[in-house]
């Protein structure tokens, strides 16, 4: 054993000059890399400050072009100049999707100043990938909790961790809207907004103290948030397949998200959905007007019932009215369709 | 009118398109630097672990020279594990479980040290305002308004802003800060705190507690904005001597730097903390009453008392420390 020390150690030792060498290597590589990541900064400086002298160019260029009117010589020119000055935003917007930008207010408050930025389209779509998961897998949960709740337990204590639940799940889903949203995907004003309503609605139930009125809504309650997870869960599920197939036919752009309604894409088979959300767009007027009703009973003397009443008839309007418009707007256009051929 | 539409259409196809693709190649460079580096980093790691337990097995039969040699090579590794953990700092790197649950996968590794102590100053500026935000909703709620609906609205803020607190700490914390254990923990034991205070319905028990709760909230907000406050000021003053960290931020508590200048406002935390315990004992009290059927007050009070140990404690082994410090000094 004595005589195979020396040796153990000297191995030792030339493992340690083996890695010493590595490491100077490393200090040096990061150092090249602090560097890169200066010029990186500037190079972004650079990129955001272009695009936006291009943009206030583009505004001067459009001015001129509404005052000079219509010169015949000119009027090739005018309607090329204004092709344009429509599509130049949307490539200053992909363009800004991989630099840096100030976070919006909601971000910034909840955030600070990191950027939140995904600098490859590769990591922007996993990010989005990772979005849809998170809101499969935590719908599951609410369903199995809800399920449980409703059979199961009567305990108000069980209630406020599924309205906990459902108030962090609505709040980390506005934070992760938003980070997309500044990645460069385009989700529209209901949607987003009608997360915020949701948290609100879940925080209000939360402090809905136990008694009578409390257990008359309580059993619609429940039985509402199972049928709306369950609805979800075909959602995302029929969704995700739906957007995959047309991003791969190129038709659809790749940040385009899964929501909880129905989109001029979804004609291309999702139409049977439309039923299940309408049934449950009804349900929230149902919901809506029980409140509403319990409200005017003289023994009611919480505020949480008139609340939740108004919050569940805006949920009903805005989901409704959203949807509405989409069938609509798809009615036209066939409507339109046998006069163009 | 020809002239300016001349600079739009010739200025931006070649200018700012050709900057942008200089831009995205040069961001691809980055990228594979950043693998190398966070690639090398962990390969190093993993041999120095390996290097360190043959160390371990060669030191217990060599010769005293030989085992100088080896302890030398050992603070060596020692050194490096702190040089990664700072190389780290500018690499983006997987969020921890917290961050990864609320945020998903953006990385939040602030890439450049100005940026870091901007997004530092940042949290201390949110912390001073939002302290005072909600030391104007206690007094709010004890003084002028006496309605359930603003104190769940203070509570929700309460809950609110410790969340967001804990979201800060956390980027802050990849970025290369160094907050210990309980000044981390402490955030969330409070957002469950103030979480169970909303659930309390309204009652006699509510009541009774009611008073003294805002009181203590009135008092806390008060100490903590003295703190931020003060520990600013000397925190400046430390980093342009060179003693402390760029990144060292301040915390609702005692620590070891403070005893330059701040000493004075030890008395007033450990009067904070025995409020704590006091609160604990009190909502005891209550929980043994018949008349008490809500499982909040017995929940809350060992939530109490659980800041009050957590707060005492740490705070005591601060002050040890230096009373220890002294007495080697003296000998």
């Amino acid at each position: 054993n004595v005589h195979k020390m020396p040796q153990g150690l000297g191995v030792v030792l030339e493992e340690w000059k083996c890695l010493e060498e590595e490491y100077q290597q490393l200090l040096e590589t990061h150092r090249l890399y602090r560097l890169k990541l200066e010029e990186i900064s500037k190079l972004q400086k650079n990129c955001s400050s272009t695009i936006s002298s291009q943009r206030s160019k583009l505004k001067e260029v459009s001015h001129l072009v509404k005052n000079k009117g219509s010169l015949e010589e000119d009027a090739k020119t005018l309607e090329e100049i204004n092709e344009k000055i429509k599509t130049r935003p949307n490539s200053f917007f992909e363009m800004e999707a991989f630099l840096p930008n100030k976070n919006g207010l909601y971000l910034n408050l909840v955030l600070g100043n990191v950027n939140v930025t995904l600098l490859s389209k590769q990591s922007k779509f996993s990010y989005k990938d990772e979005y849809e998961k998170f809101k499969l897998c935590l719908t599951v949960i609410l369903l199995l909790f809800s399920f449980i709740c409703y059979f199961f337990t009567n305990y108000r204590f069980l209630d406020a961790i599924l309205n906990f639940l459902l108030v962090w799940y609505y709040c980390t889903l506005t934070i992760r809207e938003s980070i997309l949203i500044a990645n460069g995907s385009r989700i529209k004003g209901w949607w987003v907004f009608h997360h915020y309503i949701s948290a609100f609605l879940s925080g209000v139930m939360l402090t809905w103290p136990d008694g009578d009125l409390y257990k008359t809504f309580r059993n619609q309650f429940l039985a509402y948030s199972l049928y709306q997870n369950l609805v979800q869960c075909l959602q995302c599920y029929y969704q995700s397949g739906c957007l995959y197939r047309l991003r791969a036919l190129g038709e659809r752009h790749n940040m385009d998200l899964t929501v909880e309604g129905f989109q001029s894409w979804m004609w291309k088979g999702l139409t049977f959905l439309l039923p299940f959300l309408f049934f449950g767009h009804f349900w929230q007027l149902f919901n809506s007007i029980s409140l509403f009703s319990m409200s005017r009973l003289p023994d009611c003397k919480e505020w949480q019932v008139w609340m939740c009443g108004l919050c569940f008839l805006v949920l009903f309007m805005g989901n409704f009215f959203t949807t509405v418009a989409v069938v609509r707007h798809k009615v036209k256009s066939r409507n339109r369709k046998p006069k163009s051929l | 009118f020809r002239r300016s539409t001349m600079t739009l259409t010739d200025c931006y196809p070649s200018y700012a398109d050709e900057t942008h693709k200089i831009y995205r190649q040069k961001l691809e460079e980055l990228t594979n630097l950043q693998c190398t580096c966070s690639t090398a980093i962990s390969k190093q790691r993993k041999r120095l672990k390996d290097l360190r337990y043959s160390l371990s097995k060669c030191s217990k039969t060599c010769d005293e020279k030989e085992l100088e040699v080896i302890t030398d090579i050992k603070s060596q590794i020692k050194e490096k594990a702190s040089v990664f953990f700072d190389m780290e700092a500018y690499l983006p790197k997987r969020n921890g479980l917290y961050l990864n649950l609320v945020l998903g996968n953006v990385n939040v590794t602030l890439l450049s040290n100005q940026a870091k102590f901007a997004y530092k100053d940042e949290y201390e500026k949110f912390k001073l305002y939002m302290t005072i935000i909600l030391m104007f909703g206690a007094i709010t709620c004890l003084f002028f308004l006496n309605y359930r609906v603003t104190d769940e609205i203070f509570n929700f803020l309460l809950v609110w802003y410790y969340c967001t607190l804990t979201i800060r700490e956390s980027i802050l914390m990849s970025n290369g800060s160094r907050i210990k254990g309980w000044w981390v923990s402490h955030h969330y034991v409070s957002t469950f705190l103030s979480g169970v205070m909303l659930t309390w319905p309204e009652g006699p028990m509510y009541q009774m507690f009611r008073s003294q709760f805002l009181a203590f909230s009135i008092y806390q907000s008060f100490v903590q904005f003295l703190q931020y406050y003060y520990q600013s000021g000397c925190l400046y003053r430390l980093r342009t001597l060179g003693e402390r960290n760029q990144l060292d931020l301040t915390v609702e508590g005692f620590q070891s730097w403070m005893w330059r200048g701040l000493t004075f406002l030890l008395p007033f935390l450990f009067f904070g903390h025995f409020w704590q315990l006091y609160n604990s004992v009190t909502l005891f009290r209550l929980g043994g009453r018949e008349d008490c059927k809500e499982w909040q007050v017995f929940m809350l009070a060992l939530t109490f008392l659980v800041l009050f140990l957590g707060n005492s404690l740490t705070t005591l082994k601060v002050v040890h420390q230096k009373f220890q410090k002294n007495q080697e000094k003296l000998l």
